[in-house]
């Protein structure tokens, strides 16, 4: 009986270490936006990845950035960035990324998932490659779509385009 | 007469890229950050030679024109254009390598005063040699 239970305890072990995909994330990540004016970074990311490209399925992704470590280069936007009248960092601290499903794509994936900014959800697809443990990922996002400053929709950029670069390890 | 403007420009450019200088090593003693990457002592003294020759140009053809209103109009100019330049950097983008933008300002504010404060300050020892000037 014991070696049968054994036995059975290695097959269960096993399989909960190959439906654990979790990966992490490295340092040297970079998550730019592009608008022109303005451009820039955000630099806190803190995420949660299962990703198997053979079960994706059971893949998800749940990401978090802190908006207040927005950086255009300059401190004056940095500080407007943060303010009640653009992000609102008091409000809302963070942007959040939570996938609902993920599937094959021409390209590489595609992660459909619910964007939350600013008080906003919205539902948007994240097309991304995955090689040599690097996620690659570009998407659009309009900021009047979540109420980011529509008093002023001509003042800079309303509609940028998000690179974000994601090396991982297990 | 252009000689000695221009030797009072070139002076004023080595006292103010000299007290820029000090001043960024003071700055990032005070916040331990670095601009070096955007504002080195290569720059500072690139700005100030470009600012004084700049001025000493101004200051001739003020002198010139203006004869003895020549030396008022050229110091509002100068200190109407050190005041205008606060805006460099406020409104300047660093690269998204440097940290703390919002200090930057603290640096470059001062600095850009600094060609015009050396130049006063060693006007008398040129001003007496100068023909338009004199009563």
């Amino acid at each position: 009986m014991y070696p049968a239970l054994a036995v059975a305890l290695i097959v269960a072990s096993s399989f909960t270490l190959l439906v654990s995909q979790e990966w992490k994330i490295t340092d040297n990540y970079s998550i730019k936006f592009d608008g022109g004016d303005p451009s820039g970074t955000f630099s806190g990311l803190k995420s949660t990845i299962n990703f198997d490209p053979n079960d994706l399925a059971a893949s998800k992704f749940d990401a978090t950035i802190d908006v207040s470590t927005i950086n255009t280069g300059n401190g004056m936007k940095n500080t407007h960035a943060k303010s009640e009248k653009w992000f609102d960092v008091t409000k809302y601290p963070t942007i959040q990324f939570t996938s609902t499903s993920i599937s094959k794509a021409a390209t590489g994936y595609e992660a459909k998932g619910m964007l939350t900014m600013h008080g906003v959800q919205k539902e948007v697809i994240i097309p991304f490659t995955f090689d040599n443990n690097v996620f690659k990922g570009t998407l659009s996002v309009n900021r009047l779509d979540y109420n980011v400053n529509t008093a002023e929709p001509n003042h800079g950029a309303s509609t940028f385009k998000v690179d974000i670069e994601v090396p991982v390890t297990k | 007469m252009f000689k000695k403007i221009f030797l009072h420009a070139l002076t004023a450019a080595v006292l103010a890229a000299l007290a820029g200088y000090i001043y960024s090593r003071i700055y990032y003693f005070a916040t331990e950050v670095d601009f070096s990457s955007v504002l080195n002592g290569a720059r500072i003294l690139g700005f100030s030679i470009l600012f004084c020759m700049l001025a000493a140009i101004v200051n001739y053809l003020s002198l010139k024109i203006f004869r003895k209103r020549g030396e008022i109009i050229y110091n509002f100019i100068l200190s109407i254009t050190s005041f205008a330049l606060v805006m460099v950097p406020i409104s300047i983008s660093l690269p998204l390598n440097v940290k703390s933008p919002e200090l930057f300002p603290g640096l470059g504010v001062p600095m850009v005063f600094f060609p015009a404060l050396a130049w006063y300050t060693i006007r008398p020892l040129f001003s007496q040699l100068l023909p338009f000037s004199e009563p």
